[in-house]
Parts: structure tokens; sequence; C-alpha cells
């Protein structure tokens, strides 16, 4: 028995479901967090994932970059942690996470059943194309525009720079580019594609780049008694902010060092 | 006051527009799209009423805006059957302030550069705009969260 197995508690004897219980209703956690959830639904779905597969007592730690639970029947219990990835917004696995977890707290799933169905979420549910989000996201910064008094003329540079900016930030995320240096590169490009003036190319780079799910979550989070992740979120929508900006001001510095007015 | 049928129409049809396209950026289903323009289309309408119609500042307005989305989306959550969370939030993401955030971090790089005499004319602005930024962005996550929070008390009592 090496050092780590010394340490683990005897949860093989009389309640062996316990380890698999435990993980499968923290990647549920996990996977919700990663798809733009706020701590009080995440801490929702991983108790109805547990209690749904037979645990009494359930407690979460949630934190920005990890979860830890734990989770007891009768007088066995175990704690476990799992890493949380990236945290992106994913609205169709939110709601097919909570699907699961209606299904799961009715009895309807077994543990084994419960994983396969999650595997199967994390590799099937479908997203949009590249190319409709572009267009979609192009659209969006483009009423951003007008909502903000750009002229009608103006939008055309908008949409064009929010569509390639938003193809770019793709790619970027597909080969795992830093998020912040990924906010400051799209942000210089969509600022010297959308147009001369400055009021114009904060529009096209800023909207686009604005973590406008992760703020909200952010106050959320404090106002629902977590201010340890609300905070984590705020400071990090505050550095992509100032990364988008950097790279915003980057593009006036060249705009202006080729006489072009901004 | 300076509300217009035109100027409602005009700011109501833009929000529809930017949240569903946000709409889709996060993933939603095409089915469910039509529900986040209504959420962002009534945003926008609370707002400008509130900003154009009643003369009240952009907080007080986006708070009006926020608490109202808020509390249509906890009565009509069961029918558009899409998850709470993103129905309205993706209605106030149209009234996150990003050129105000945008603008305050540009003032506060151009005071590194600023001689004595324009570094307050610099500096005003710069603190104006991150306030303003914070005090909005406070407004439209409490104007959310409250009645979930009243929903919450309700159900647990």
């Amino acid at each position: 028995m090496d050092m780590i197995d010394s340490l683990s508690p005897d949860d093989s004897g009389s309640a062996p479901a316990l380890e698999p219980m435990a993980m499968v209703a923290l990647d549920a956690g996990r996977m919700l967090m990663e798809a733009g959830a706020s701590a009080n639904s995440i801490d929702g779905i991983v108790a109805k994932f547990a209690r749904g597969l037979g645990a009494d007592r359930v407690d979460l730690r949630i934190g920005y970059a990890s979860m830890a639970i734990t989770i007891g029947i009768g007088a066995n219990g175990i704690t476990r942690m799992r890493e949380v990835g990236h945290l992106g917004v994913n609205q169709r696995l939110d709601q097919e996470l909570w699907h699961l977890a209606a299904r799961v707290s009715r009895g309807e799933l077994t543990t084994e059943q419960t994983r396969a169905e999650l595997t199967r979420l994390a590799t099937k549910t479908p997203r949009h194309s590249a190319w409709v989000m572009a267009v979609a996201v192009g659209l969006a910064c483009a009423a951003f525009g007008r909502l903000l008094k750009v002229d009608w003329l103006g939008t055309g540079p908008v949409f064009i720079a929010a569509c390639l900016g938003q193809l770019l930030r793709r790619e970027l995320l597909t080969r795992h580019v830093n998020v912040f240096i990924c906010a400051a590169v799209v942000s210089f490009l969509s600022s010297l594609l959308g147009s001369g003036k400055i009021d114009m190319a904060m529009i096209a780079a800023i909207l686009l780049l604005v973590p406008g799910v992760p703020s909200v979550n952010a106050l959320n989070d404090i106002l629902e008694g977590h201010p340890t992740l609300g905070s984590a979120r705020a400071v990090t929508v505050a550095v992509i902010l100032i990364f988008a900006a950097a790279g915003l001001w980057f593009g006036k510095v060249l705009l202006s060092h080729w006489g072009i007015e901004t | 006051m300076n509300l217009t049928l035109a100027l409602l129409l005009h700011q109501t049809a833009c929000g529809a527009i930017a949240a569903a396209g946000f709409g889709v950026l996060f993933n939603i289903g095409f089915r469910s799209l039509p529900w986040c323009a209504v959420s962002g289309a009534l945003a926008l309408a609370v707002r400008t009423c509130c900003l154009d119609g009643l003369g009240w500042n952009l907080e007080a307005a986006s708070f009006a805006a926020a608490l109202t989305v808020g509390a249509a989306v906890q009565a009509l959550r069961a029918r558009a059957d899409i998850s709470q969370n993103a129905l309205d939030v993706v209605g106030c993401i149209p009234m996150v302030p990003g050129s105000f955030a945008a603008k305050a971090i540009l003032a506060m790089f151009a005071l590194t550069s600023t001689t004595t005499a324009d570094a307050a004319e610099t500096l005003i602005p710069a603190v104006q705009f991150a306030l303003r930024v914070t005090f909005t962005i406070g407004a439209i996550g409490t104007g959310l969260a409250i009645p979930t929070l009243l929903l919450r008390v309700r159900v647990s009592r």
C-alpha cells in the first residue's frame, strides 16, 4: 500500500459506490461551470446528481479553477477534488445538464448510465458553426453600434470587423492561446478594421469581447453567498477588459502612425 | 422628454438583434432564439422609457430594465424551455456598458503620458467612466438577482 492509499478513507466496504458517485456529481458540476453557470446553479445541480445517485449528504466547495465535494452515505464519506477548465458559455449544454439532472433525481439512471450520458453530452452537444457565430456576432455588434448612435454607414465596417474578430477569436481559442492575449489580439484587429474613428473601432472591438455573462455571474455569486468565486470572476473580467483596451490602444497608435486621425 | 415612438422601436429592435446575436454566441438553439430577442427587446424598451421618457440616469434605467427582465423570465421560463440564467443574462447583455469600460481604460492609459497641467482633465473622465461601468453592471446584476432571491424565499417558506 503506498502513501496515497494509506491516506484514503475506507470506502471500499459497506459503501463501494461512493467514489464513482462523487466523481459523476463533480463532473456534472464542472461541466455546468465550464458552460457559464453561476455558483448557486452548480450547487443545485451537484446536489441533484449526488442525491439522485443515493448520497445522504452533499457538501460542495466551488473555486474558480477547482471544485471539491464531500458526499456521505450513513457513516461513510469521501472528499474528492476536480480541476475546472476554461470557463466559456454554452447554454445548450447547460440546458441538457439540467434535463439529465431531473432524470437522475427521479432515480431513472444508475451511476454508470449517468457517467455515459455525461460523456455523450460532453462530446455530442451540438454547437453553431463558426460562420453562423461570426455573422450573428457581427449583427449583434452592428446593433450595439446603432444603440451607441453610430450612423447607418458606420455599421458596415463594425459588422465586418466583428465577424472577422469572432473568427479569429475562435481560431485562437481552438489553438489554446491564452484568453487574455486572445482578447488583445482580437481587439487590435477589430480596431484596425472597424473604422477610422476611434468610437466606432471601440464598438467593433470591445463589445465583441466584453465578458457579459462572467460579469453578471460575478455579482450574482457575491449576492448569493459566494464572494470568493465572485471576486475571482470580477478580477478576470477586469483583466480581459484591460487586455482588450490594450489591443485597441495599439490599433489607435498604429492608425496614428499611418496618418489616420482617430 | 425626448421619447418618440420611432426611437422606442429603434432601440427595441436593436436590443432584440443584439440579444439574439449573443444568444448564438452562447450556443442557444435556434428554436429558443426568439425568446432571447424578446428578452433583449424588453430590456431596451424599459431602459429607453426610463432614460428618455422619465429622464432617469443610465444606472437607474438599467436597474429597472434588469428587474423587469428578471421578473418576466421568472414568469415565462417554463414556457421557453431554456435555462433562466441564459434568458435573463442574454436579455441584459445589450445593456452592459462595454464602450464606457473601454473609454475608462483608454483614459487611464492616457494618464501615463499627460503633463501635470492636463492630468486632471484626463483623470476625471477616466474615473467617471469607471464608476459608471461599475454602477451599471452592479445595477444590472442586482436587478436580475432580486426576482430570483425573492422567489427562492417564497418557495422555501
